[in-house]
């Protein structure tokens, strides 16, 4: 073995040291521990299907992991799709020495405190909350709409609300790697401005597309304060399921077994997205 | 009128934010509209929280050890990663890189299970410590990686050339040149620590942490105008941090001469 | 400035291989070099020229042989421990350094020194480059030509036993380049220190050098003066590699060869002999030959051909001319002398040449 390879083995000896012990572990632990069964207060450590039989049939399990799924999903294509322009304006159209003021004015509200962020929400969509005073106080409405809080839909605009500097950060690092000549020879092989950006900035945005929807997809599923703060027993999603299994039911096994559910659907979905996006960049 | 959307966004993305000072100025005791009068008592009754301050103080401790061991992990992962080549490096490189594709829900429930289930030992700010710097471990390598990348190895190579030895090299080269990416780790690794709460809310025992207290009061309408008043401090030393970073940024560029063509993050 | 060849050797490498992996860079490189001496690695990206100067400085390991400098085996040496220092490609000027510090780096570790004598060297050596009253600004407020000053200055500053300079001149424009090699040329006069530069500018190591050794594919192919090396290039790539040069079919047998569109003649009339046989190659250089004008007589041989092409460069024109016995047609350069007409596509052109200039290859190579 050379130098170069044993400096560089040395180097990344301890943060691997970390991840396998407190990351391949655990995940690890998690899933034998998914195996076992609550036996009321003690764990039966007879290795069993039980907890994955009742987290796949449950009615109640799969719904909340198939709103999870759709509530994420949502949250994902609304956020990226309000991202792109945004990302497309700073990127293409803020002279380049302000470019990182606006960067700067997107980001600030994303160090706010998460939880004061969504709490926030449940003031402006409350009964007495910021929209409903502005529609009475404007005589729009005699009565606060009810429907505002306490659904999914509030889940869907509070979390693209939480997600979106996540989905323009990446959006526009790959569209200021764009060649910007690469638009002039469009233009100059006759496309216009229009079809320029489906033929060449689109396409050249992809990556930067790609990662958005996975950055926003991957926390969104297992979010867990959002559903619980705006969700109303209607939007409530795995997360919360999981943290009652642990906290409240007392049946960790089964929350164990439901996280590992979780992560590998999530895992599937973002390697089939990755996948699709390969495919399609080939495509065209 | 590309413009006007993007404003209306900005509009979007603010408006939740600007509540804050309002609730938090504002002499009534429920957070509704209509808003009652000025005051400044909910900042007064800051000082008196006893809860708040220890939670405070422990999100301190855990935010400035999470933040001060993540770089250091990711300075070595970094360097390993954009210097050498040895076997493995796409699989080990990967798993560090994991947490950032991993819910927190799942770190959460694994390390809550191997702690608690596997090993019986007592929750405490250490757990929650050692989780934070899991996940803060790989921002950190992905910026300073930009750092590292952006170094010129004959940099290194010069000076060696000169009589300094590798050591010292790091210590009047590699180190003077990459504390851009080190003090942008160090802040981005504090503030992702700060503001976690799902993992904390599971790791942490009796002593809280600031967004774990902060959920436990959102139960209790009486402390919300006091946590309104905290959160619009928290909303300005975030905007004093940010503009630290930023110009410490730009103090980066202007260091190796690179032209400002505004990548944040 | 050229030494005798006695003098004990500076430098001498015996032996070097080099392995990537399974990639050989470096195949057995046998090379003296002389104190003092100004001297060239030069070759195509990828002949293993930078290699071989990071061989030297200790920054490249050998897979097999020696280095060893001023009579001292420095193979396992560290880069550090060694007397010599670099001038890399990028420069590696410290940006967070001034100029003056960049220049004093080095001198740190001299505990015989004290702080005055240090500043003294730093600014001795900025006056030396040209630089006197730059010593406190910031590194990132230079231009290409200083920060190359600034390196010289940093690695002459310790006296090295050999400086050496990987493609100094790369990053710098036509004008700047054409200034600083007469620059070097003066520093390395005025230092007597060795100065060993890879290059893959033939024109720039023909210019500067004493001695040149020419690289292909990981080994030394020709290592000669510049004059002998353009003069008499042991092959065709050589040939190739330094200069322009006419590769026209040729034919030996027994003591004379035909040369494709140029005749027949005696082997011993040529200026360098291969000895082969059989189907070969010969060559010559554009401007050993001129094509005449009309009722212009020669005492040389005379060819006959076609112009098929003409290129001018102002002070020279170039033309290609098609020879009677031969499809590829040959370069001539020419001066443009006032009043001198230049001749058009097409037309019927009586070429002028030497035996002497031409010169027979081995064939392939």
């Amino acid at each position: 073995m050379n130098q170069d390879s044993k400096r560089g083995l040395t180097l990344i000896a301890p943060p691997l040291a970390y991840a396998l012990a407190l990351l391949a572990g655990p995940m690890l632990a998690i899933v034998l521990f998914s195996f076992w069964t609550q036996d009321y207060l003690t764990i039966n450590r007879t290795l069993s299907l039980k907890n994955y039989a009742e987290a796949l049939s449950d009615p109640f399990y799969r719904a909340i992991m198939g709103r999870s799924l759709v509530v994420s999903g949502s949250v994902t294509v609304i956020t990226v799709l309000l991202a792109f322009p945004v990302a497309y304006y700073v990127s293409f159209r803020v002279r380049p020495d302000r470019k990182s003021l606006w960067l700067f004015l997107i980001t600030i509200p994303f160090w706010t405190s998460y939880l004061l962020r969504i709490f926030l929400w449940k003031v402006m969509l409350g009964y007495n909350g910021v929209v409903n005073s502005a529609l009475t106080g404007l005589g729009l409405r005699d009565e606060p709409l009810t429907w505002l809080l306490y659904n999914a839909n509030s889940v869907v605009l509070t979390l693209s609300h939480a997600f979106a500097p996540f989905a323009i950060l990446p959006i526009f690092v790959a569209l200021e790697k764009i060649d910007r000549s690469l638009l002039e020879a469009s233009r100059d092989l006759g496309e216009n401005a229009f079809t320029t950006f489906f033929r060449v900035t689109l396409p050249l945005a992809a990556p930067g597309v790609v990662a958005a929807l996975l950055i926003v997809f991957i926390p969104t599923v297992g979010d867990y304060v959002t559903p619980a703060q705006v969700g109303g027993p209607n939007g409530m999603m795995i997360a919360n399921v999981i943290q009652a299994q642990f906290r409240d039911l007392n049946n960790a096994p089964l929350g164990a077994a439901l996280s590992v559910v979780a992560m590998l659907i999530v895992t599937v979905i973002a390697l089939g997205t990755v996948w699709l996006a390969r495919r399609l960049s080939r495509g065209t | 009128m590309l413009r006007t959307y993007v404003i209306a966004f900005l509009i979007f993305l603010y408006a939740p934010i600007a509540l804050l000072p309002i609730f938090a100025f504002n002499s009534g005791s429920v957070i509704a509209f209509p808003l009652d009068g000025f005051t400044t008592d909910w900042f007064a009754q800051l000082g008196q929280q006893t809860e708040l301050h220890a939670a405070l103080l422990n999100s301190l401790f855990v935010g400035v050890l999470a933040s001060i061991l993540s770089v250091l992990l990711g300075l070595a992962a970094a360097r390993a990663n954009v210097r050498y080549r040895f076997p493995g490096k796409t699989a080990a490189m990967g798993l560090i890189m994991v947490p950032l594709v991993l819910p927190e829900i799942i770190v959460a429930t694994s390390l809550l299970v191997v702690i608690v289930r596997f090993f019986d030992w007592p929750l405490s700010l250490w757990s929650l410590i050692a989780a934070h710097v899991l996940i803060c471990t790989p921002f950190a390598i992905a910026i300073l990686n930009a750092s590292f990348q952006a170094l010129d190895p004959a940099l290194e190579e010069a000076s060696i050339d000169l009589g300094e030895t590798r050591l010292s090299t790091f210590r009047l080269v590699t180190l003077p040149l990459v504390m851009p990416g080190i003090v942008a780790a160090l802040l981005i690794s504090f503030t992702i620590s700060l503001d976690e709460f799902i993992i904390a809310f599971f790791l942490t025992g009796s002593d809280v942490t600031l967004p774990v207290y902060i959920w436990s009061t959102l139960r209790f309408p009486k402390l919300l105008p006091v946590i309104m008043a905290l959160g619009t401090i928290m909303v300005v030393i975030s905007i004093l941090i940010l503009t630290l970073a930023e110009w410490n940024r730009r103090r980066g560029l202007r260091r190796v001469g690179a032209k400002d063509t505004g990548g944040f993050l | 400035m050229s030494l005798a060849p006695e003098t004990e050797p500076l430098i001498r490498l015996r032996g070097i291989q080099k392995y990537y992996g399974e990639y050989h860079a470096l195949r057995g490189i046998d090379l003296d070099i002389r104190p003092g001496e100004f001297f060239s690695l030069l070759g195509p990206s990828g002949c293993g020229k930078t290699t071989l100067l990071r061989t030297i400085a200790g920054f490249e390991g050998v897979s097999e042989g020696t280095v060893t400098l001023g009579g001292q085996d420095m193979t396992r040496v560290p880069p550090n421990k060694r007397p010599t220092n670099m001038v890399f490609q990028s420069y590696a000027i410290f940006p967070h350094l001034s100029v003056a510090q960049n220049v004093g780096f080095g001198l740190r570790k001299r505990s015989d020194l004290n702080a005055a004598a240090r500043q003294t060297m730093v600014e001795d050596a900025l006056d030396m480059v040209g630089l006197d009253g730059y010593g406190s600004r910031g590194a990132n407020a230079l231009s290409g030509g200083q920060r190359q000053r600034v390196a010289l200055a940093r690695a002459l500053v310790l006296r090295p036993k050999v400086l050496l300079l990987d493609e100094p001149l790369s990053a710098l424009d036509k004008k700047m380049r054409e200034q600083m090699q007469v620059e070097l040329i003066r520093l390395q006069r005025q230092v007597g220190i060795t100065f060993i530069l890879v290059t893959h500018d033939q024109e720039e190591a023909l210019v500067m050098s004493d001695r040149i050794a020419v690289m292909f594919e990981g080994e030394i192919a020709q290592l000669a003066e510049a004059e002998a090396l353009y003069r008499r290039p042991i092959d065709r790539r050589v040939a190739e590699f330094i200069g322009t040069m006419n590769f026209l079919p040729a034919s030996v047998s027994g003591d004379r060869v035909t040369v494709a569109g140029l005749g027949d003649m005696a082997l011993s009339e040529l200026q360098s002999t291969a000895t082969t046989k059989g189907d070969t190659v010969a060559g010559f250089r554009p401007e050993t030959a001129t094509l005449l004008f009309e009722g212009q007589t020669t005492s040389d041989r005379v060819a006959e051909g076609t112009v098929s092409e003409v290129v001018y460069f102002g002070d020279m024109t170039y033309y290609d001319v098609t020879l009677e016995g031969c499809e590829q047609p040959v370069r001539i350069s020419m001066r443009n002398v006032f009043g001198r007409p230049v001749l058009e596509i097409g037309t019927r052109a009586r070429l002028a040449w030497s035996p002497g200039a031409v010169t027979l290859f081995r064939p392939g190579g």
